[in-house]
Parts: structure tokens; C-alpha cells; sequence
């Protein structure tokens, strides 16, 4: 069969399976990225313990693959509890803490890299060091973790294929439940690896044009 | 009673002790300059007296208020004691306007409109009416370093700390912003400016701090100091840099 006639046959299920993929992506990386704030946040601390928990949750997140993570969630958990997660919560939690822990990494890297007069300068005005965190620092921050962050996206993005593997019918997996049935397993990956670098070039296209309206002076106010 | 009064202040890093037992009170309205070598502690002690370092051992009260025991309070004391720069920084993100009205608003210090008329005027007494929408990138070291003077003095602090505010500029730079401390001290603003441009000190200074390996090791007015030093280690330090 050739691919257009496939994908007029198949369209509907391979795009159920990208919305998943993208709800997953958005929900997974508003959790992550409220996580990666955090323990940025804790990650730059004064006090000692509170960086050594971002250091225990990092290094745990970048010491062990997703699949892993997933598997641990989905099945190890269960199995010590008893409390059967739905896979497509279990997989939400999984992609969350792990772009939680490499956005972490992205936040404390953004933060460093702001000068500490800026810090000083806020603090001698007579700001909390919270206010002059969140006015003064993570502004610049941001605009600086720009180009990182849109990465982060884009591999969290690719990461939901993994969760494939425990059963959610994400675009992956929708394509592997199709070919299942029809056996056409080169034209369907060459459909969903399109699907897949169609919906990234359009974040990276977009990515460029944020950048380059975040230097200063321009669209800031 | 003075406005700043440091006893005993000590100060140390790791092994390093850089201020060793400094002992000193400045008056209202007084203009005090610091001088000494590079390392001798100078910054050090003057970011005691806003508790941007923790004093090791001593006590530095600023308007009758202790700042090295109360941190539940230090943000509050902060507001009364201006801090300016080496290196300005100013806040990129924003416009000179917003550098300067920034804190008195989010401190609701001040509605919107009073902040932003008060930033307008302290421009127009920096000569920078006109600079108040760009952003500080825009500006020349010496302006940048003006409207970080103004930021200061939005939040209508009793002190003003200097750190060495004309090192980081261009020679052509440096005496617009001394002429702005300059009428500063006219008015009346109690000083504390570490510098290295002793023709100012010597000028505006009511008394003139030399510091050495973490002492004070002599102080007096602009005229004792550069017209007649008592310690040797004062008299070789003001040959080399005079
Ligand atoms: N945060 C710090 N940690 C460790 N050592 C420090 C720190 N800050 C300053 N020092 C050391 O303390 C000493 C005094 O530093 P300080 O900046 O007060 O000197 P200074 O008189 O201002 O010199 P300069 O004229 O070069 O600005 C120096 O030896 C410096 O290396
Ligand atoms: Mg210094």
C-alpha cells in the first residue's frame, strides 16, 4: 500500500495518537517545569541540606533512563503497594520527574550565570532575597535558559515515545498497534517519524523567532 | 550619636582574616573617604555595614539599629543605607525608569505614579532626564553609574556606601560622576565612599580613612592626611599612588 493511501486510511487513530503525545508533552513539562523551578531554586540555596536534596533528586533523574523510571512507576510501585497506577497517569509522572530533574539542572545553570552584583544590588535596595529572586534574577535567568529550555521540550517531546512501552497509546505506539494489523512497518514509521519532525521543526522555528526577540530593549517591558 | 558606629568589627574568610579589629563612628552628614591598597579590606568593610558579609565578631549600628544581629530586620535596615557599585549593576531588564522606581514600588514604599515622579526628578538632579525609557545597555559607563546613584537615592536612604564608584570607568567618565557625589555631600548626604581618586577625597572628604592589612591604621582630615601622614605605612602608600 502506498503511504498516502495508508494515511488516508489511518489518520484518525495516528492523530488521536499525536494528541496524546502532545497533551502528554504539555502536561509532563508544566510538572517538570514547576519541579525544575524548585529544585533550581533549592539547587542555589545557602543552606547546605537544601542543596544536597536537589543534588539527590537530580543525580537520581540523570542516573537512570526513563524506561526505567517508567517501569519503576508503573509496575514497581504496584507491586510494593498494591495501588495500581492508570498507565497514562504513571506515564505523566515519569516524563514529569525527569524533565523535572534535567529542568532543575537548566535553572540553577540560569541563575549562575547572572552576575552576583545583581543579587547584591537588589538586596541592597532592601528587597527579600525571594523578591529579588523572582523580579530580578529569574528574568534574566529565563532569558538566558531560553535556548535550553525549548531543547528540554523537544527531547521530553520524543521522550513520550518511551512510554510506549508501557502500553499508552501515544503515537508510537499507535503506529505499532497499525502496523500490527496491516504489516506495513516501513511505510508507517517513515508516516510517524514525519509526524514527529514535522511537529519539532515547527517548535524549533518558533524557538528561533522567541530568541530573537528576547534581547533587550526590544519587546521587553 | 553617630550614624554609623562599627566596634571591634572582625571579619574573616576561611583561614583569612581581612578586617582585624576596626573601630569607627561616622557622624551625620559626615563625608568619610577609605583608602587604602588593594586587599587591604576596604570593600570588605563596607559591605559590613549593609550586611552584604556577616561580620565574624563586633557590632556595626547604623541609625541606632545593630545590623549584625538582626536578620529578621535587615531587610528593612537595608532600605535606609544606599549602596552603589563598582560595577553599577543596574538591572538589564529594565528601563532607567524602572531601575529606579522598581524598589520603592514593589517594597510598596510608594504608589506607582509618587515612584516614577520621584525617578523623573532624581534623573533631572543626575542630569538624565532624558535617558528614563532606555535600557542601561544604551548607556555609557558613567550614565549607567549615575542612574545607580539615582536608584539609591529613590529608596531616601540616611547613607550612601561607595565602593570605588569611578574605577570601572573610562577616564572621560569619571568626573560626572564625582561632580553628582560631589553635590551629594553638599546636601548634606552622610557618606562612606571608598575610592582611589584621592583629588576627591582630598576635596570633599571631612575625613580621610587609611586602611592597611585590616586595621585603621590612620585617620584625620584630607589636610592631615595628604599634607602631613604620621605612619610610615600611610606616607608609603600615598607615594605610590600620588
Ligand atoms: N567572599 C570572599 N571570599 C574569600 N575571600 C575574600 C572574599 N571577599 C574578599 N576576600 C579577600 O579579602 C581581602 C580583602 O578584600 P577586599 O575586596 O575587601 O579588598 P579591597 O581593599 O576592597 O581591595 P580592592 O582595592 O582591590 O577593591 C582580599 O584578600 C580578598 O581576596
Ligand atoms: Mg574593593
Amino acid at each position: 500500500m502506498s503511504i498516502p493511501e495508508l494515511i488516508i486510511q489511518t489518520w484518525p487513530r495516528l492523530l488521536a495518537g499525536l494528541g496524546l503525545t502532545i497533551q502528554l508533552t504539555i502536561i509532563s513539562l508544566i510538572i517538570g517545569g514547576i519541579l525544575g523551578l524548585v529544585f533550581g531554586l533549592l539547587s542555589v540555596s545557602k543552606k547546605k541540606a537544601m542543596r544536597a536534596i536537589a543534588v539527590v533528586y537530580v543525580d537520581i533523574v540523570r542516573g537512570t533512563p526513563l524506561i526505567v523510571q517508567a517501569f519503576f512507576i508503573y509496575f514497581g510501585i504496584p507491586a510494593a503497594t498494591g495501588i495500581r497506577l492508570d498507565p497514562n497517569l504513571a506515564g505523566i509522572i515519569a516524563l514529569s520527574l525527569n524533565a523535572g530533574g534535567y529542568l532543575a539542572e537548566i535553572f540553577r545553570g540560569g541563575i549562575e550565570s547572572i552576575s552576583k552584583g545583581q543579587m547584591e544590588a537588589a538586596r541592597s535596595l532592601g528587597l527579600p532575597y525571594g523578591m529579588a529572586m523572582r523580579k530580578v534574577i529569574l528574568p534574566q535567568a529565563v532569558r538566558t535558559m531560553t535556548p535550553a529550555l525549548i531543547n528540554q521540550c523537544i527531547i521530553t517531546l520524543k521522550d513520550t515515545s518511551i512510554l510506549s512501552v508501557i502500553g499508552i497509546q501515544e503515537l508510537t505506539q499507535t503506529g505499532r498497534l497499525i502496523i500490527a494489523n496491516n504489516y506495513q512497518a516501513f511505510q508507517m514509521w517513515t508516516i510517524i517519524a514525519a509526524m514527529y519532525f514535522i511537529i519539532i521543526m515547527i517548535l524549533s522555528k518558533i524557538s528561533k523567532r522567541i530568541e530573537r526577540r528576547m534581547s533587550y530593549g526590544k519587546s521587553s517591558n | 550619636m553617630g550614624k554609623v558606629v562599627i566596634k571591634n568589627l572582625k571579619k574573616s574568610f576561611g583561614d583569612l582574616e581581612v578586617l582585624k579589629d576596626i573601630n569607627l563612628e561616622v557622624c551625620e552628614r559626615e563625608v568619610i573617604c577609605i583608602i587604602g591598597a588593594s586587599g587591604s579590606g576596604k570593600s570588605t568593610l563596607l559591605r559590613c555595614i549593609n550586611a552584604l558579609e556577616d561580620a565574624s565578631s563586633g557590632t556595626v549600628e547604623v541609625d541606632g539599629h545593630d545590623i549584625t544581629g538582626a536578620h529578621a530586620d535587615i531587610n528593612k535596615y537595608r532600605q535606609d543605607i544606599g549602596m552603589v557599585f563598582q560595577q553599577f549593576n543596574l538591572f538589564p531588564h529594565m528601563t532607567v525608569l524602572q531601575n529606579i522606581s522598581f524598589a520603592p514600588i514593589s517594597l510598596k514604599l510608594k504608589t506607582k505614579e509618587e515612584a516614577q515622579a520621584k525617578a523623573h526628578e532624581l534623573l533631572k538632579r543626575v542630569d538624565l532626564e532624558e535617558k528614563a525609557n532606555v535600557y542601561p545597555e544604551q548607556l555609557s559607563g558613567g550614565q549607567q553609574q549615575r542612574v545607580a546613584i539615582a536608584r539609591a537615592l529613590a529608596m531616601e536612604p540616611d547613607v550612601m556606601l561607595f565602593d570605588e564608584p569611578t574605577s570601572a570607568l573610562d577616564p572621560e567618565m569619571v568626573g560626572e560622576v564625582l561632580a553628582v557625589m560631589k553635590k551629594l555631600a553638599n546636601e548634606g548626604m552622610t557618606m562612606i565612599v571608598v575610592t582611589h581618586e584621592m583629588g576627591f577625597a582630598k576635596e570633599v572628604a571631612d575625613r580621610v580613612i587609611f586602611i592597611d592589612e585590616g586595621y585603621i591604621v590612620e585617620q584625620g582630615p584630607p589636610s592631615e592626611i595628604f599634607g602631613n601622614p604620621k605612619n610610615e605605612r600611610t606616607i608609603n602608600f600615598l607615594n605610590k599612588v600620588l
